[in-house]
């Protein structure tokens, strides 16, 4: 009994810590490398979920249909960095405001164009046995720990990688070291783009898709970021899995999602308090100072 | 002074855009048609009717400043306004004030009882009392509660827990679940634990829809679910993919299913004048019923003063409805409506099972009588039963 | 009385209200903020009784409008929580005037929710700045404490939710709240539609003077060095994060009173106003009029509330379209918003051309926005 009861908390948590991943990866590269607050991360999602549903609907087989989603987003993005957002570096606080603007109008022009609901996608997969829950849940949770380690070996070890941190640190000496900056910022931007619309395809069949879809994922999303701190991959999958734990704790102990999401935000308030830099710039002062102190 | 002053004017405030978008542009559109129909019918007593018709934007904030700018500047005659109770609540202090005729047509807790307004939807009691006593009848009587937390949600399931006491059936457990929450993987798992003879549903929104799916993929369809929101407002059973809703059942006064010659005259007329619309809900036919309930007051009256129309309004007022020949209760305004249990099966295919009239019955126990006393309250029925 | 004290007065009450921290400080702009602010007051005996019911909740808007753009335009603090400080602000005064139903109790929940919202202000400004949260953080952290509030106000629907006779009332928002009065127990003056909107109006009008006269004094200059230089204005000895506290706190306070009289105006107050799009609001007013103008702020806020109000009226599907699309070119074209940008055009226009006609800097711009 109990063995079963603790299978189905570590269900219930590798639920929420996917859920978390993938609302706040997109937006940790866009927010954590270039400094762009996008209040529209959510939309980004809304096209990746839409691009998924009516590709599935024409009767691409679903993995097709989460490709066309992945790679419509991010076409997107990039239109819209060429457009808009690359005005905006720099300006953190501008862009918020910008991409605030740009997210009414896209669920207005969604609602527009394709009414007020959209076909659904079944969850694929059926059921796990023993815990009961949905077996897609456990795709979706290696996933989201494979993103992040795709993005770990991408940014780290690849050329690509290095030029593109080098353009986020310090532009204008990248610029002189003959990298292209510009499109270092094109490509990062349609990463991130790219990621917020692969969250929208895989979590097409697991909500219904709406015009206000994307806004689900958003508080999750910023308050994760905010907890992850400097360091985009590891921030987010330690911010990911502390702020899952407490959810799940919380909402299993008392029986109340209601509580379980105060707890949750509650203590995304708290560890700014005491980690203003986040959970990784916390690390890294340790770090520096056991250094010293060596 | 305005355009058309001197005829009739109705204010219209449904959403069209935002959160209660999807709910809301339905009620608009069998506004518009009704009010289209009447004037190509010569109007009302021979005027035609202008519309004030804008787009709130789902925003409590908006809903009170067009409410006020349909008093100052349309000088409306009556309003038909919001989907959700907190919109109602937001603008009824403006009612109130300058005493205009208001009819709410959402579905809804109960328990309003104010002179100059007309809740056209059917209550939670006039809902929960239609399915959840066939639902304990067909599977028993074990009943595991789950609810978005908020007023319309919390005191549904205070009506659930009375309801089910009165037909022999217990709630074993319940749960208050908020309306952002999209993951419903620890709510599901308490459910396989208690095991109930059927689940009582009453989650609202477009994120919460997400359990039905969810439900699915988690094995939980054999467990049946009763409900007062799903379907009949935000139709689930066609956004989302079959089998999810396979044995929901649901407690509705109309839907667009229903199987009537007049509805399916009603239904066609609807979808010839609006041919991209996706459904008619159940708010949406009593935004459109109403409508023609005002018309019927105000020929009886013989003119648009609002005191004259309340008075015909509280004369047992019949009207034909899509649903069926319904009546207004004089006391409370509440409508005696016709209620169904629908039932949708394993490919969303809707059947009805007839649940009878059922009376706003709530109202008439705590002593609402607004034919003889004008009352603004708000009746909850924490007060009135022990143990919830 | 001779000449030279009037001369004296006004020389003493510009350098009051004047100095190079605040944009406006010509006879022109001095004349166009009162043929504004004359406007305004105008607009009832105008419009009536509509125009003084939505004039009083937009400049509830616009004095919530104030309080961010004091504290992120002058002193570099984003608040996203704003409405955090208005929504307790209404709150409170709906608890205290209705369990305290005689005149006295209005002037007591005047009082006790600008100490309350000053109160939440300054806990959580204490909790952020003497904790070394910063930046975007600050925002975020704000941010996260209103939908905290929004979540938690959402589910106080039961009867268990109740403070003596006032129910929190949950999603469905809290009834039955007051007009705005003053008065001592039972004798007073309860404000009626047109008084409401005087009231609101003088509100707006000694917060925009108050804060001209704060930011001018020497702890003004402090406010606006934090925002420029942080670590330096440290080393010159002053005590930055207690500088950061105080100027959260007093906007705090006014949204805060913001918040009373937009609900006393409506009667009603709901956690919607905790929600992410009513924080959002403050934000986008104060970069579309440019955060470091208080009027340029306000202006913004009315404009864009009335186009806002104006396109829902005209019920077109495009009306979110329009409103968005107008806020990414705003900002894109004019990045230090609406006001400065303005300002910067007069002043080096008058510099190339040294004739002193041109019209009223934004003040001018104002009254034109304000009018529309």
């Amino acid at each position: 009994m109990a063995g079963v009861g603790l299978l189905n908390f570590g269900f219930e948590f590798l639920e929420i810590f996917a859920f978390i991943v993938l609302a706040t990866v997109g937006l940790a590269v866009i927010f954590g490398m270039m400094g762009i607050i996008n209040l529209a991360h959510g939309e980004f999602i809304l096209v990746g979920a839409y691009a998924t549903t009516f590709a599935f609907a024409a009767g691409l087989p679903l993995p097709l249909a989460m490709l066309t989603g992945v790679v419509l987003t991010a076409v997107f993005g990039l239109v819209l960095e060429r457009l808009i957002i690359r005005h905006l570096y720099g300006r953190l606080l501008d862009s918020m405001v910008v991409t605030w603007g740009i997210s009414l109008v896209m669920i207005q022009l969604v609602r527009i164009a394709f009414g007020n609901a959209a076909p659904g996608i079944g969850i694929p997969f059926g059921e796990l046995p023993v815990v009961d829950g949905p077996a897609y849940y456990l795709v979706l949770g290696v996933l989201a720990v494979g993103v992040l380690g795709g993005l770990y070996a991408l940014f780290m070890w690849t050329d690509f990688g290095v030029r593109a941190r080098a353009t986020m640190q310090d532009a204008e000496t990248a610029r002189s070291m003959g990298i292209d900056t510009d499109r270092m910022y094109m490509s990062t931007f349609a990463i991130g783009s790219a990621l917020a619309g692969f969250t929208g395809a895989l979590y097409a069949p697991v909500m219904t898709i709406t015009p206000q879809y994307g806004t689900g994922f958003l508080v999750e999303a910023f308050v994760a970021v905010v907890v992850g701190g400097s360091s985009v991959i590891v921030g987010t999958l330690l911010a990911s899995g502390f702020l899952g734990s407490v959810n799940a704790v919380f909402t299993n102990v008392t029986e109340s999602t209601f509580i379980g999401l105060v707890a949750m935000l509650l203590a995304a308030i708290v560890t700014i308090r005491l980690m203003p830099d986040g959970i990784t710039g916390f690390l890294e002062t340790v770090r520096q100072r056991w250094g010293e102190n060596r | 002074m305005q355009s058309g002053s001197d005829g009739p004017t109705l204010a219209v405030l449904e959403d069209r855009s935002q959160d209660f978008a999807l709910t809301g542009t339905p009620k608009y559109r069998t506004s518009m048609l009704a009010i289209e129909e009447i004037n190509r019918d010569g109007g009302i007593l021979g005027e035609e009717v202008d519309i004030f018709a804008p787009d709130p934007q789902s925003d409590n904030m908006l809903y009170q400043d067009l409410t006020r700018h349909a008093i100052y500047r349309e000088d409306v005659d009556a309003i038909w306004a919001g989907y959700s109770s907190a919109t109602r609540e937001a603008i009824r202090p403006i009612i109130n004030e300058h005493e205009l005729l208001y009819f709410y047509t959402t579905q809804y807790e109960g328990g309003v009882c104010d002179k100059t307004v007309f809740p056209m939807g059917a209550t939670a009691r006039q809902q929960l009392g239609a399915v959840v006593p066939y639902m304990i009848e067909e599977y028993g009587g074990e009943i595991y509660t789950i609810a978005a937390d908020y007023n319309f949600g919390q005191l549904s399931g205070d009506w659930v827990q009375i309801i089910a006491e009165e037909h022999g059936g217990e709630v074993v457990d319940e749960e208050y679940i908020p309306l952002s929450e999209s993951q419903f993987g620890s709510t599901i798992n308490r459910i396989q634990s208690a095991d109930p003879d059927f689940v009582m549903s009453m989650l609202v929104g477009q994120t919460h829809s997400a359990f039905y799916e969810q439900r699915l993929a988690s094995g939980l369809t054999d467990i049946p679910i009763g409900t007062s929101t799903n379907m009949a407002q935000e139709y689930e059973h066609l956004r989302i993919d079959p089998p999810a809703l396979e044995d929901v059942y649901a407690g509705v006064n109309y839907m667009q299913e229903l199987p009537t010659d007049r509805n399916e005259a009603f239904v066609e007329r609807y979808y010839n004048r609006w041919d991209d619309a996706e459904y008619i809900n159940q708010e949406a036919q009593n935004n459109y019923f109403s409508i023609y309930l005002y018309k019927e007051a105000v020929e009886r009256a013989g003119t648009f003063e609002t005191d004259a129309v309340i008075a015909e309004l509280e004369s047992g007022i019949e009207v034909e409805a899509p649903e069926g020949d319904i009546t207004l209760d004089p006391e409370t305004h509440h409508m005696e409506h016709n209620m169904h249990v629908a039932h949708s099966d394993e490919t969303h295919e809707i059947t009805f099972e007839d649940a009878g009239t059922i009376g706003p019955a709530f109202l008439e126990e705590v002593g609402c009588d607004l034919t003889s006393e004008a009352e603004q309250t708000q009746y909850e029925p924490g007060a009135y039963y022990e143990g919830i | 009385m001779s000449h030279g004290t009037s001369d004296e007065l006004q020389a003493r009450v510009t350098g009051l209200l004047g100095g190079p921290n605040v944009m406006g400080n010509s006879p022109a702009f001095w004349a166009g903020l009162a043929v504004a602010v004359a406007l305004l007051a105008a607009l009832p005996v105008l419009f009536g009784y509509y125009a003084a019911e939505i004039g009083s909740v937009f400049l509830a808007y616009a004095l919530l409008a104030m309080s961010l753009a004091f504290i992120w335009g002058y002193c570099g603090i984003l608040s996203f929580g704003q409405v955090a400080f208005f929504g307790i602000g209404g709150y409170a005064f709906g608890i205290v005037a209705i369990n305290v139903s005689t005149m006295g109790g209005l002037t007591l929940g005047l009082v006790t929710a600008l100490v309350v919202s000053t109160l939440f202000a300054a806990m959580l400004g204490y909790f952020m700045f003497y904790g070394g949260v910063r930046d975007v953080y600050v925002t975020i952290l704000t941010l996260v404490v209103a939908l905290v509030l929004h979540t938690f106000m959402g589910q106080t629907a039961g009867g268990e939710w109740a403070v003596g006779d006032a129910r929190l009332g949950g999603f469905n928002g809290m009834n039955g709240v007051p007009d705005l009065g003053i008065g001592v127990g039972l004798i007073g003056y309860e404000f009626g539609i047109a008084a409401h909107y005087y009231v609101t109006l003088g509100a707006v009008v000694a917060t925009y003077l108050g804060l001209r006269v704060l930011l001018n004094s020497r702890f003004g200059y402090a406010i606006v060095a934090t925002r420029e230089d942080e670590t330096r204005t440290e080393m010159f000895g002053y005590d930055t994060t207690f500088i950061k506290f105080a100027v959260f706190t007093i906007g705090g306070a006014i949204a805060g009173l913001s918040g009373v009289l937009f609900t006393t105006q409506n009667n009603y107050i709901d956690p919607s106003v905790f929600g992410i799009t009513a924080a959002a609001l403050p934000v986008v007013w104060a970069s579309v009029g440019g955060r470091t103008s208080l009027l340029g702020t306000v202006g913004a806020a009315l404009a864009i509330q009335f186009l806002d109000y104006r396109l829902a009226i005209s019920g077109s599907e495009w009306a979110l379209v329009v409103i968005g699309s107008l806020l990414v070119f705003v900002v894109l074209v004019i990045p230090e918003g609406i006001a400065p940008g303005l300002h910067d055009l007069v002043v080096s226009r008058r510099s190339r051309s040294t004739s002193a006609e041109s019209p009223g800097s934004d003040g001018g711009a104002n009254a034109e926005e304000v009018s529309d």
